[in-house]
């Protein structure tokens, strides 16, 4: 876990001490109890989380806070979870959203 | 322009580009509203949160902003509702 | 139902709680995110002082002391939809409705984004992202970032980045299209950042001294703007040069810029590949208002408040009986700002339950967003105060509607 920042000259050390396993796409991963999926990914050098369901072109976190919907993942099961906003868990499952077999259109197009 | 920033996305959800979105809004002169419905932008999966700022600079390179009334209507639900939730920390 | 219920438990929405407990009556605190604290959390720099504002300890101190009332803060709950029915606000989440006669809407703001061609790729991100990559979840966003957009946001995220021991290539300009306007012009770029020189380093401070007073010299300013840059924290910030692409096969590889002129137009034939394997995206920021909007909250365009916002009074109230505001919902601007409306809306709720005890209260409170802002570290418009006023305006002239439609 490379890329963690785990002095930094103002805030507080961080305590890596307290690790938790998932999986990644059936890959064993380890990350820090509480710390976002989003993050524990990342420090696993993890940026794709997903394909674009129609195009297939990769996409990673963009806005990091819940906003954009970028970050979608499927966990335990359950589809269109955002990796930014979800603490992590020992034994958790998680894969990559995949792009759709047959194109189609959003949830929202018989909402307009 | 070149080829790239036509081709450029704007909308990321849609993959609506920057191409699509100037045409449609020279084409038919059109409110951010219009422009919207005609190709999509603003109308996928994270509600517009992310393009609806562009979008309606695309749209009001053409037409007037109109201050009194947001653009670009807020349709609820304004996240996509799942059941189930893995949020909360439990310590 | 007795109990008000806040949406955002960032510093307004905790702000409000805490005041509103304080006052003896019961609160509750929706947020989807996984934290207390909102976009607090991720702030960090030296305030005129010395001293560190530290985000990470100063929403620690908030949520400590909520918890402490005996607030009640129910993270990892997204609110899809507000409605008032029968006389009381509905609150519609994943799991639950809750009811409430008092429902403040403290949800923040959101980023604004620049569109590049190639800014899908995975590692191209918004500046705020890597913020809260760097300063709460303490990973790094990649080794070696290019900023997109120079502004106050980017520029406080710039050193954040440094102080991480993360390596910022650069910071620079959007290549101009019809969405990235001002951001893409030089003239315009350096027109804004004199207004916040106060905060800027020295080799800024100097550069956008009195000497750039007049168009004159801004002008000669721009034309003989280093094309390698001014440095800040070492950081090169490159005024004439522009991100025309961003590559990379399956993430992010670099960016590639090129030179423009003082209007922002692309020079051809000054390509040059930069390498990186992140970008942020600095746009700017602007009200998230989606809850007030379903509402049904009357709207205004206030370009120094960052976009639309929903109509209220100085108390925090909305023209919609029993919703308030608060926090960058209503304007954008530092979070010291946002604390202290949020004890605002806090006293308006209270005062309203109480049936109007907390009167001369409410009038301090109102004068200290005042003060607060006056001597903001942080300014994201420099023409805050006259967006203030607008909106003040607004209201007034709405209620005077209001009346004419009761007479009618
Ligand atoms: C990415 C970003 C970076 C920023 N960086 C700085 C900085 O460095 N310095 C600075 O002075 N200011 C910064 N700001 C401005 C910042 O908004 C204010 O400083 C301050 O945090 C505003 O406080 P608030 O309480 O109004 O909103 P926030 O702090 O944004 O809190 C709002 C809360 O509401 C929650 N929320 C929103 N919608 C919903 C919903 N539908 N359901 C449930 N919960 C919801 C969010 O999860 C969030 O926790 C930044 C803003 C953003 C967006
Ligand atoms: S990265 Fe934007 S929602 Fe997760």
């Amino acid at each position: 876990m490379t890329s963690r920042i785990i002095n930094h000259p103002v805030l507080d050390k961080v305590d890596d001490t307290d690790i938790v396993t998932f999986t990644y796409n059936n890959a064993e991963i380890h990350g820090l109890r509480n710390e976002s999926l989003a993050a524990a990914l990342l420090a696993n050098n993890i940026r794709t989380l997903r394909v674009h369901e129609e195009s297939g072109t990769p996409r990673g976190i963009y806005c990091n806070i819940g906003h954009c919907f970028e970050c979608r993942v499927t966990v335990n099961g359950l589809q269109g979870v955002r990796a930014c906003l979800t603490p992590v868990q020992e034994g958790m499952t998680v894969s990559s959203g995949e792009k759709f077999l047959t194109p189609v259109k959003d949830w929202r197009s018989n909402n307009e | 322009m070149d080829l790239s920033d036509n081709e450029m996305i704007i909308c990321r959800c849609e993959e609506v580009t920057y191409g699509e979105l100037k045409n449609t809004a020279e084409t038919y002169n059109c409110s951010a509203r219009e422009l919207k419905l005609r190709t999509r932008a603003g109308m996928g999966y994270c509600g517009g949160r992310t393009c609806r700022s562009m979008v309606d600079s695309i749209a009001h390179s053409s037409t007037e902003r109109d201050v009194t009334q947001v653009t670009l209507k807020y349709q609820p639900p304004i996240r996509p509702v799942s059941f189930g939730s893995l949020g909360e920390i439990t310590k | 139902m007795n109990r008000v219920i806040v949406i955002g438990a960032g510093p307004a929405g905790l702000s409000a709680a805490i005041t509103i407990a304080e006052s003896g009556y019961e609160v509750l605190i929706l947020d989807e995110y996984m934290l207390a604290g909102g976009r607090l959390l991720g702030q960090l720099y030296e305030e005129e002082n010395g001293k560190w504002w530290n985000g990470i300890k100063e929403s620690k101190n908030l949520h400590d002391k909520a918890i402490a009332l005996g607030i009640e803060i129910r993270l990892g709950t997204p609110v899809s939809n507000i409605e008032k029915t029968d006389g009381s606000w509905v609150i519609y989440t994943d799991e639950e409705t809750y009811y409430t006669h008092h429902l403040l809407l403290a949800t923040g703001a959101a980023e604004v984004p620049l569109p590049i061609p190639g800014w899908t790729l995975p590692g191209v991100m918004s500046v705020g992202a890597a913020q809260v990559m760097t300063n709460v979840h303490r990973v790094k966003p990649g080794n070696r970032g290019v900023i997109i957009g120079v502004n106050v946001l980017s520029s406080a995220i710039a050193m954040e980045l440094k102080l991480a021991d993360i390596d910022v290539a650069c910071i620079t300009l959007p290549k101009k299209n019809q969405v990235n306007k001002e951001s893409g012009n030089p003239m315009d770029v350096m027109n804004s950042l004199l207004h916040v020189s106060h905060m800027a380093p020295s080799a800024f401070v100097k550069f956008g001294s009195k000497l750039m007073k007049n168009e004159f010299m801004k002008k000669m300013g721009i034309t003989f703007f280093p094309k390698s840059g001014v440095k800040m924290w070492d950081i090169p910030i490159m005024l004439r040069k522009a991100v025309i692409n961003i590559y990379g096969e399956n993430t992010v590889e670099g960016v590639t810029i090129a030179t423009i002129n003082a209007s922002g137009e692309v020079i051809e034939g000054t390509e040059e590949n930069i390498s990186a394997d992140f970008v942020c995206i600095a746009g700017g920021l602007y009200p998230l208002a989606e809850l007030a909007a379903v509402a049904g909250c009357p709207f205004y365009y206030i370009e120094e408040l960052g976009g639309y916002v929903p109509l209220h009074n100085e108390r925090m109230e909305t023209v919609l009986d029993g919703l308030y505001v608060a926090g960058n919902i209503t304007g954008v601007e530092g979070a010291k700002v946002a604390i202290s409306q949020g004890v605002t809306a806090g006293l308006a709720i209270a005062n309203n339950l109480s049936g109007g005890k907390q009167e001369v209260e409410i009038k301090e409170a109102i004068k200290r967003i005042e003060h607060t802002r006056d001597n903001a570290f942080i300014q994201f418009h420099p023409a805050v105060k006259e967006g203030k006023q607008k909106l003040q305006q607004y209201w007034e002239e709405y209620g005077q509607q209001a009346k004419v439609e009761v007479t009618i």
